[in-house]
């Protein structure tokens, strides 16, 4: 057997063991402790068959009392989901039939009414802490978790149909009214006054704090309408204009304080070596940084990138190598006799004393092909190297000739 | 915890419920708001909150030419993020099935909203358009990357907290408040022509 079963077991053989018990309560509508029954009416009391009527006395739960009522189709039936302001209306006529009795001296007939009376204020009791209780438990917590839109709507209107079913309850009730009709009968005073109307305040509460709660729902539900359909008709509106951009309201003369916003803030903070009462906890720190880490082993740059100087820099003229001066002297020769052809050798031999003939040679047959310049024309006088087809050839003589 | 809630306000943080529940929780204590509120104003700054008290910020207590050009650049992160946000929001509603946008709190789990995408070409169109969005190029074009990249941003704005790394499970965070609340503003301002359908009288009668 699961554990409802188990449940169910134990609440039978319950019922079944102290029957006595539970009818003396429905009867008489009280059953007093003793040392006899302690045990079995905590039990019961555990099991929810019966609830506290007075310190000592306990009377059966509103809902068995229903249960038996239907059972036995007695007339004292009432359906619970009927507007709870009709039961005032009975219970004032009770109150009313319960005081003739009572005047004409018919004892067993007023002690039958205020059995009655007791019942009617025992379950409307009960009725209105499970509802109000029962109702702020729904609100507290299944609300937020309807989904879509229009069941929100239908949680919120059948909320409040139902609130306002128990507030008119309440407010049918009177509690003045009803004790200036007994205040000559105390026992019925008592009843109601302990029963019923010194419980109102708090369920007049718990309404009030429902109430509240749906007044936040309906808030909710107005805004998170209006949002959707703002995010829709802004989805759809920038689909249509795709280069929208909002207006510059950062440039208004007067911000206006939706845009008031700090620009983000960084931190950096240094630990101070010279404060020994850190000292602990930097060695800490620095026995955790791996040796081998590669911000250690990385080699330090000495960025000099975007560095601004104000002192001006010293500026070193670089002369000319003077093999490159005695070049252009040459080039400049040849340039000056166009058409005439004149010999690398000859020109060294009038106009170039420091340079050996092989090196002059090399430079100018250098000079020659690193310039590419088209208006000199370079020949090679050369002599065969001696090895055949070496690729090799030695130049003797380099004639330059400015075309004309 | 007054220090670390400091420094997240004057790093541009948005305190709420989802991003730092102690520090909102904090926050929401009169006292300990203006306890905030005093140091804030020392460095020239105030507390801030959205219109529907869901997140707290830090605003300046006076705008000079420095805060002036602060705010600009603020201002300007914001017209980067709007057409990706809404277009987020919107297709959001469309994946999850639901008529209503987003708030602060509502759960998104990476695995449920790729299932919905990968089933439909529509939804995974819209997730590729958010390419012509900066920042959200990728040379992945797989749904997987693209949703990955969305959220990922989504997430580096502030707008959704990573609460489960493993599944993958954002919340939304109190800073969609105060996104809200500037497309509101956006839109009386600039007459932005935004149908907003016929809105039900729902009449809250005095039930006392």
């Amino acid at each position: 057997m699961n554990q409802a079963g188990t449940g169910l077991d134990r609440l039978f053989k319950a019922l079944a063991n102290h029957y006595d018990l539970i009818s003396e309560a429905y009867f008489k509508g009280v059953v007093y402790k003793n040392k006899q029954n302690e045990r079995a009416l905590n039990q019961l009391r555990q099991l929810k068959v019966l609830v506290k009527h007075s310190e000592e006395g306990y009377r059966i739960s509103g809902r068995l009392s229903h249960f038996i009522d239907n059972a036995l189709s007695s007339d004292r039936v009432r359906r619970l989901d009927t507007d709870l302001a009709s039961w005032i209306d009975t219970l004032e006529q009770q109150i009313g039939l319960y005081q003739d009795a009572w005047s004409d001296n018919r004892q067993e007939d007023s002690d039958n009414y205020y059995a009655e009376i007791e019942r009617l204020v025992f379950d409307l009791s009960d009725t209105l802490e499970e509802n109000t209780s029962y109702l702020s438990v729904l609100v507290n917590s299944r609300f937020a978790n309807v989904r879509t839109l229009a069941e929100k709507q239908k949680q919120n209107t059948f909320y409040i149909s139902r609130l306002e079913k128990l507030v008119n309850a309440i407010s049918s009730l009177q509690p003045e009214f009803l004790l200036e009709i007994v205040e000559d009968q105390q026992i019925l005073y008592d009843l109601l006054e302990q029963q019923l109307i010194r419980l109102l305040p708090v369920y007049q509460q718990r309404l009030q704090d429902i109430l509240d709660k749906l007044k936040v729902f309906l808030f909710e539900l107005r805004q998170i309408e209006a949002q959707a359909q703002r995010v829709q008709g802004f989805a759809f509106f920038l689909r249509q204009n795709p280069a929208y951009q909002p207006q510059e309201w950062s440039e208004s003369d007067l911000i206006p304080e939706i845009w008031n916003q700090i620009k983000p803030l960084q931190f950096q903070a240094y630990a101070d070596p010279m404060d020994h009462g850190i000292e602990e906890s930097l060695i800490e720190i620095a026995k955790k940084i791996k040796t081998e880490s590669e911000a250690l082993l990385a080699k330090q740059k000495k960025r000099r990138l975007n560095e601004v100087s104000i002192n001006q820099q010293v500026k070193k003229k670089l002369d000319i190598p003077l093999y490159r001066k005695q070049l252009k002297a040459y080039v400049l020769f040849v340039r000056r006799a166009p058409g005439k052809q004149v010999s690398a050798l000859a020109y060294r031999q009038a106009f170039v004393q420091d340079v050996l003939p092989e090196i002059w040679l090399a430079c100018v047959l250098n000079e020659c092909l690193r310039q590419k310049n088209k208006a000199i024309k370079m020949e090679l006088r050369s002599v065969s190297h001696g090895v055949a087809f070496s690729g090799n050839q030695k130049v003797t003589d380099i004639i330059l000739t400015c075309q004309v | 915890m007054f220090e670390s809630l400091v420094k997240s306000l004057l790093q541009g943080q948005f305190i709420c419920e989802i991003s730092d529940e102690s520090g909102f929780v904090f926050l929401q204590n009169t006292d300990s708001a203006q306890q905030v509120d005093k140091l804030l104003n020392q460095l020239g700054y105030r507390l801030a909150k959205t219109q529907n008290n869901l997140a707290f910020y830090a605003s300046y207590q006076e705008i000079n030419s420095q805060a002036r050009a602060d705010i600009r650049k603020i201002f300007q992160q914001f017209r980067i993020e709007l057409h990706p946000v809404v277009e987020w929001l919107d297709m959001m509603m469309a994946c999850l099935n639901q008529e209503t946008a987003l708030s602060p709190g509502d759960t998104l789990s990476f695995s449920l909203l790729l299932q919905v995408i990968e089933k439909n070409q529509a939804l995974a169109d819209r997730l590729l358009s958010f390419a012509k969005f900066k920042d959200f190029s990728s040379s992945d074009d797989s749904v997987k990357s693209r949703l990955e990249k969305l959220l990922g941003i989504l997430n580096k704005w502030g707008y959704l907290n990573l609460v489960n790394r493993d599944l993958l499970i954002y919340q939304v965070t109190g800073k969609l408040d105060y996104f809200y609340q500037a497309l509101q503003f956006i839109q009386e301002h600039e007459q932005i022509p935004i149908e907003q359908g016929e809105e039900e009288d729902v009449v809250q009668g005095s039930l006392f």
